[in-house]
């Protein structure tokens, strides 16, 4: 057991170093990425230039600002940021996750029983109208982008319907900490967890709807039938149970990445400034200290986050402990 | 007021739209001042914070107009509206300063009584430790805009040991600060009263503070800043008011200024009396809605800007110049100003100082029916321009940013290369990146599409700084003069203008109006057109003014 959680700690430092280097020379290798001309401003003369070069330390080797940056961002976690120069990068990450985590965590329960309630409700239905009637919204849920779905629920909670009694309740787009206010913190984000959720749902449910209906042309199925038990039992102890894996391992990728930051669309929609936006918000002014921290943040995730998935899936399948 | 004269002399009738109506937001007269305004929170919106919070180092419009307010220079800029807020007037400083040693020597006396928003009072000290920080902290504009103090040469080569001997001087027994430059400089007053110039403690510390807040003697101070949440500015309180025009009590006690979301969202907000103003402009395709529903909301104001295609004259097919004249005649400016949103949002120009801008001369040479204004294109000129040039065929590729706007612009653009007969291509590039990639030699850009705006109301800014020989550094991503054009006579010209604005300033204009037209004569960009400003606000904004320097005065305008 130890040396399995030791295999896999190892694996995911070289991934992760595979992607801070890349990340580092791809930065270096985008023309006009020059960071020193960056730093000094709007039409700096050549001189100032090359004072900041000096004093940011990018007139030395690739390798020794690289090991010098991973020092900083790990060892004295001082790093801070060339855009926003004095933001140092570790609490500034801190100080956003949890506002992704608040988004992620909360649609990821929605999205869950959401898509587990209607994957099943399909299957057992299958063929009949809750299916179609079902299977129908889901795919709109998949085929509508998150930004369009979260402009179009601000437009009609934020500006059209906002002052009827409907939506009156929802305050304005941003995120209030959960210790600050816990109150007004679920009624910010009722709206980006169901927008976030929205798509996941239909997604889901397609999915595990689809994994019961093979499943119900196993062997162990049609064993379980002719021991007598009920529809409902087959159905949801053994059909779903084994159908379900699929989607613990695609929630463990979803989730892992989301957090990571890639709710980047609905975090920048509903003015929740989280991992994802802070990501975005540096690649657009191109702050390399920002970038790889971000990045490294991701990759950490999603590397837990298959993990923990894998454990999961012990726990779901009593066949896979023996392999 | 000066808005609506403008705007009026600009709206030519050709492509009156809807959005023309947002003038009239505009007429709302100035309300009497009363003390009653005095108060409450103001809350700003932005998509996204922009950097350092060191007025030293931080060169963006977003948090200039922001700095006026928390920190003074010498001079500042008149703190009004109208053409009036392009004047300087003494602000630390107790009077204009006396100039001697043929306009070399500067004597400024300090005013006293002044306290920092720490307590410390102001003292010669720090004002002569704020120009040294100038070049320790190595400020964007210290090789430009401050190069002409003694010492600087010294204090460019080694930030560190910078003490600007020989160049400014306190006494603290007089209370006077003099300054002394190795040449006269007419603009060297504009250059005091930016906030690259303010002055901050002697103890402040000699590098970049980031996001720590620095002592300042204005109405405001910043309380905190995270750049990924919020700015906060509060009242200073050791402030007391001096000079209403430098710098005047503010009238909300509290000023928020909130990062994230989207445009779409502020507008929102602002529609519902979340917030009150938003920095970035709005949607263009909420602003034909808004200008029916809430015109009365809405304020416009021209803006000292130009955007424009500068050709690289050092490439084919740009380095014939009847290449580069034949585009300038085969831009349809009328269809680029429809592209940025109508004639109420910005008009056509022909020249590269923008109408508001002083010397400023209406001439255009580039159009169907040459004279004081652009009119039509003359497309017939320009394919008999391009077939003598002989760089019909060739490949030329339009770099935009990726605003909306940009890549129509640059769309467009190519749409006239291919008629000229060209093989043209539009590649749009991220607007952070596309600025410096636009300037540096090595990725052999042949024509761009961007923007320059006012630094201060002197025709150098746009002449010299964009197409003079000392704003071009080839291999570098801070090269300005993107045309990469160094003419020798209009560069001495253009350094004659300068020194003549020290002892003539009307000849100097004048000067200068022709130099743009001699600079024209070489079509080293093609002029587009000039943007308007146009400010969504809440309904309980009061006292809305606009200034030609620092756009809209935060802390002239009340919220109760």
């Amino acid at each position: 057991m130890l040396a399995a959680v030791l295999s896999r700690l190892l694996r995911m430092v070289v991934v992760m170093f595979g992607i801070s280097v890349i990340t580092f020379l791809i930065f270096f290798a985008t023309p006009s990425s020059d960071p020193a001309a960056r730093i000094a401003g709007k039409n700096a003369a050549q001189e100032t230039i090359e004072a900041v070069r000096k004093d940011f330390g990018l007139d030395r080797p690739l390798y020794v600002q690289y090991g010098l940056m991973m020092k900083r961002l790990f060892v004295t976690r001082d790093l801070t940021s060339f855009a926003n120069r004095g933001q140092q990068i570790v609490p500034a990450v801190a100080a956003a996750a949890p506002a992704t985590l608040s988004l992620v965590s909360g649609a990821a329960v929605l999205w869950m029983l959401g898509g587990i309630l209607t994957g099943i409700t399909a299957a057992a239905w299958r063929g009949r109208w809750p299916d179609k009637l079902l299977m129908g919204i889901s795919m709109m849920a998949v085929a509508m982008p998150v930004f369009w779905v979260g402009e179009m629920v601000n437009l009609i909670t934020q500006n059209r319907l906002h002052d009827t009694w409907a939506f009156s309740w929802v305050p304005a787009l941003g995120y209030t900490p959960f210790s600050e206010d816990p109150g007004l913190w679920f009624r910010s984000m009722v709206f980006p967890w169901l927008t976030l959720a929205f798509l996941y749902i239909g997604l889901y449910g397609r999915m595990l709807r689809t994994g019961i209906i093979e499943t119900y042309q196993e062997d162990f199925i049609r064993t379980a039938r002719a021991k007598g038990l009920t529809g409902r039992k087959v159905l949801l102890k053994h059909a779903t149970r084994s159908a379900i894996i699929p989607i613990v391992i695609m929630f463990g990728m979803d989730f892992g990445v989301l957090v990571g930051g890639a709710a980047v669309l609905t975090e920048v929609v509903f003015g929740i400034n989280g991992v994802g936006r802070l990501t975005y918000q540096a690649l657009k002014v191109l702050d390399l200290p920002m970038i790889m921290a971000t990045v490294l943040y991701a990759s950490f995730f999603v590397v837990i986050a298959n993990a923990v998935v894998d454990l999961l899936c012990l726990l779901i399948d009593p066949r896979m402990r023996r392999a | 007021m000066s808005e609506i004269r403008s705007i009026r002399a600009r709206l030519k009738g050709r492509f009156l739209g809807g959005v023309a109506a947002l003038a009239i937001g505009a007429a709302f007269p100035a309300l009497a001042q009363d003390d009653a305004h005095y108060g409450g929170t103001m809350k700003l919106l932005g998509v996204s914070s922009e950097g350092t919070l060191d007025p030293h180092i931080n060169y963006t419009a977003r948090y200039w107009p922001l700095f006026i307010y928390t920190h003074d220079g010498l001079m500042a800029f008149k703190k009004v509206g109208g053409p009036e807020s392009a004047e300087v007037v003494p602000d630390l400083a107790e009077a204009m300063p006396e100039v001697s040693n043929d306009g070399k020597t500067y004597t400024f006396k300090l005013r006293q009584g002044i306290k920092f928003s720490n307590g410390k009072d102001l003292t010669v000290d720090d004002v002569v430790a704020s120009f040294q920080r100038i070049f320790k902290v190595s400020s964007p504009t210290s090789g430009s805009f401050y190069s002409g103090i003694v010492g600087a040469d010294k204090c460019l080569a080694e930030a560190e040991t910078c003490t600007l001997e020989g160049g400014v001087t306190g006494d603290a027994a007089t209370n006077t600060i003099t300054i002394n430059l190795v040449a006269p400089d007419a603009e060297f007053l504009f250059k005091l009263a930016v906030p690259h110039a303010v002055i901050m403690p002697a103890d402040t510390v000699m590098k970049d503070a980031g996001n720590q807040p620095i002592p300042g003697t204005g109405t405001y101070m910043f309380e905190s800043y995270d750049p990924n949440a919020s700015l906060i500015m509060v009242r200073n309180p050791h402030f007391q008011e001096w000079s209403k025009e430098a710098q005047p009590k503010g009238y909300p006690d509290r000023i928020e200024y909130t990062f994230g979301g989207t445009e779409e969202a502020a507008v929102n907000a602002i529609l519902n009396g979340q917030a009150d103003w938003m920095y970035e402009p709005v949607p263009s395709d909420r602003l034909a809605e808004l200008s029916v529903s809430n015109a009365d909301q809405l304020r416009v104001a021209p803006l000292v800007a130009w955007w424009y295609a500068p050709m690289n004259v050092n490439i084919p097919p740009f380095d014939s110049l009847q290449a580069r004249q034949a585009l300038n005649f085969a831009v349809d400016r009328g269809a680029l100003v429809s592209v940025f949103g109508g004639p109420a949002l910005a008009a056509p120009v022909c020249t590269i100082l923008p109408p508001d801008m002083p010397g400023h001369a209406d001439r255009c040479d580039y159009t169907a029916d040459p004279g004081e204004f652009w009119s039509a294109p003359d497309m017939e000129k320009a394919l008999a321009l391009v077939e003598e040039s002989g760089t019909k065929g060739q490949k030329v590729t339009v770099v935009a940013d990726d605003t909306s706007t940009g890549r129509a612009v640059g769309t467009y653009l190519q749409t006239v290369l291919t008629e000229l007969g060209y093989d043209a291509t539009v590649q749009s590039i991220s607007g952070d990146i596309q600025f410096t990639y636009i300037q540096n030699t090595n990725n052999n850009v042949q024509i761009s599409v961007t923007q320059w705006y006012q630094d201060y109301p002197a025709p150098s800014n746009f002449l010299h700084v964009l197409f003079g020989c000392d704003s071009f550094t080839p291999g570098s991503d801070s090269s300005v003069n993107m045309s990469g054009i160094c003419d020798k006579g209009l560069d001495d010209r253009m350094k004659a203008a300068m020194a003549l604005a020290a002892t003539d300033p009307e000849a100097a204009l004048t000067e200068w109006g022709n130099i743009d037209y001699d600079m024209m004569k070489l079509a080293p960009a093609v002029p587009l057109f000039t943007p308007k400003d146009v400010d969504l606000i809440s309904t309980r904004l009061g006292n809305y003014e606009f200034s030609s320097q620092f756009h809209w005065l935060v802390g002239n305008s009340w919220v109760q």
